[in-house]
């Protein structure tokens, strides 16, 4: 198995999807990032209409801090203080993928949207020297349920394309296969570095 | 260390390279495929570098290609492109043609047909590098237009404008008729039935960076995406066939949005209307003709001023050889005879 493989998994806040599969693919020894590639970095508040909003660059610990200020028991109740507990022992803060200069072999983002917006920045960057770069897609709920199950499926995908030893011939069949195991729609595209 | 090798005998002590570029290839036979890659690096930086290197390393080049692990061949065929244009830089800006320059042109050529014909290779990787490198070459083997939209960093990147008429080694009619070939080649792949989702989508991008880049080539290049669409390769499971869609929606939408695309305009549309996309997001990407017919006039103001610009600069040398002609004339008046 080649672990030399560098993967990026983004979702919108680099909060709970991405993380939760951020944690688990550095578990298993591989070479991951995890990203968002929202404005802001949005977290439920004590309404619908009333989300929390921090910019990428604020650390986890702040915003810890700042929920746990704001309403202890609400945020304990909904598990976003556990969450962000887990969070900032991975790494600091939310990071933004668009700011990323760092090059992937694997782009995995969690929902349509974000797909769209990573190729969206993939296309306007300039290539210099045609460097494969995949980005994958499947869709994952945002909530802790879904996020786990996702993980899992990632891990699982993971393994897979670090299976082959050629992975740009394999790429294709390896999708096919995993589609079919795990019964999810998935979206593929490649980009260049 | 080896690119420690590389960084100190290409980029910080260059007078070194010719001392050690034999040893350091010598590499290239090496049994760990990782260090052969590494031989094809530093032959493309050492080439970047140094023109004079072309002679010397390109040979390497044409040997590693035929190399049996695909990873090295593709490194190779990713060093190509850069290469291609490297030579032709070099042998444009020479004042004289040498026997290393024609040497160097023969060998890149016999890289050139060899790479190009590696389009139906069996391994589906090295076709996608050869799709790319086949990009870049047709991108420095073509005029640019007035209307081209450029992805480089540099402001005018190195084309076929910069190779003059009288270069001896090829006529720039030739490498320009051997670019639309290679569209072809790429538009007919683009056609094949059996190509993979990735390919198809690398070979996609490509056609529609060629087509923003170089407008002469739109036409082939819509009608192969309205051909694509109406055949999609049966091969494609119904998950590839949704991202080849968006992928294709994605393609067309920056294709419209080319100032000279105005008269593909119906044709884009209807196929973006069977992909699924609404009116008013068509709408959205649709660019204001009245903005795109002032953007024309401004640069063809831009164009007639730059031509003027020049003509008074040849007026100019010419008063002033008219001037140093006049002077001589009365100097060699002053002369008695």
């Amino acid at each position: 198995m080649s672990l030399d493989l560098r993967f990026a998994v983004s979702c919108s806040s680099n909060m709970n999807r991405s993380m939760e599969a951020h944690a688990m693919l550095q578990k298993k020894g591989f070479k991951v990032r995890s990203f968002g590639t929202g404005d802001k970095v949005k977290l439920p508040g004590p309404g619908p209409d009333k989300p929390n909003c921090y910019e990428f660059g604020t650390s986890y610990d702040f915003i810890y801090k700042d929920l746990l200020n704001k309403d202890k028991a609400l945020y304990t109740q909904n598990g976003l203080l556990h969450m962000l507990d887990r969070n900032r022992r991975i790494k600091d803060g939310p990071e933004r993928f668009q700011d990323c200069t760092d090059k992937f072999d694997i782009i995995l983002t969690c929902e349509e949207k974000v797909y769209d917006q990573v190729l969206e920045f993939l296309e306007c960057h300039i290539p210099e020297e045609n460097n494969p770069v995949h980005i994958i897609n499947i869709d994952i709920q945002d909530n802790h349920e879904e996020a786990t199950i996702g993980a899992f499926m990632i891990c699982e995908l993971a393994l897979l394309l670090s299976s082959s030893d050629d992975l740009d011939n394999d790429i294709d069949e390896l999708l096919h296969e995993f589609e079919n195991k795990c019964q999810r729609n998935i979206l593929h595209c490649v980009q260049f570095y | 260390m080896l690119s420690q090798v590389q960084e100190l005998v290409v980029h910080r002590q260059p007078d070194l390279l010719d001392t050690f570029y034999e040893e350091v290839v010598a590499f290239q036979s090496d049994k760990n495929s990782d260090v052969r890659k590494w031989v094809v690096g530093f032959i493309e930086e050492a080439c970047k570098k140094d023109g004079r290197m072309l002679p010397l390393l390109l040979p390497n080049v044409q040997l590693l290609l035929e190399d049996g692990t695909v990873s090295v061949v593709k490194r190779c065929v990713q060093a190509t492109a850069p290469l291609h244009k490297c030579t032709l830089v070099w042998v444009t800006s020479a004042h004289t043609i040498t026997s290393d320059m024609e040497l160097a042109w023969i060998i890149l050529t016999g890289i050139k047909s060899k790479v190009t014909a590696m389009i139906d290779h069996e391994n589906d990787g090295v076709r996608t590098q050869v799709i790319k490198c086949m990009e870049s070459m047709i991108l420095v083997q073509s005029y640019s237009e007035t209307t081209s939209v450029h992805r480089e960093r540099e402001n005018v990147p190195f084309c076929l404008d910069r190779v003059p008429l009288t270069l001896k080694l090829t006529r720039p009619r030739k490498l320009e008729d051997e670019a639309k070939q290679m569209v072809q080649k790429l538009v007919s792949f683009l056609g094949s039935i059996h190509i993979s989702s990735v390919n198809l989508m690398t070979c996609m991008s490509s056609l529609v960076i060629l087509a923003r880049a170089r407008p002469i080539f739109l036409p082939s290049v819509v009608q192969s995406l309205e051909l694509l669409h109406a055949n999609l390769p049966p091969t494609l499971s119904k998950s590839q066939v949704n991202s080849v869609r968006k992928h294709l929606k994605l393609q067309l939408i920056n294709l419209l949005k080319h100032p000279s695309a105005c008269d593909f305009h119906d044709n884009i549309i209807t196929v973006l209307t069977d992909l699924g996309m609404s009116s008013s997001e068509i709408n959205k990407a649709v660019p204001n003709r009245e903005e795109i017919r002032r953007q024309a006039k401004k640069r063809e103001r831009a164009k007639a001023a730059a031509v003027a610009k020049k003509e008074d600069g040849n007026e100019g040398s010419a008063r002033k050889r008219a001037r140093l002609s006049n002077s001589t004339l009365t100097s060699n008046k002053d002369i008695p005879e």
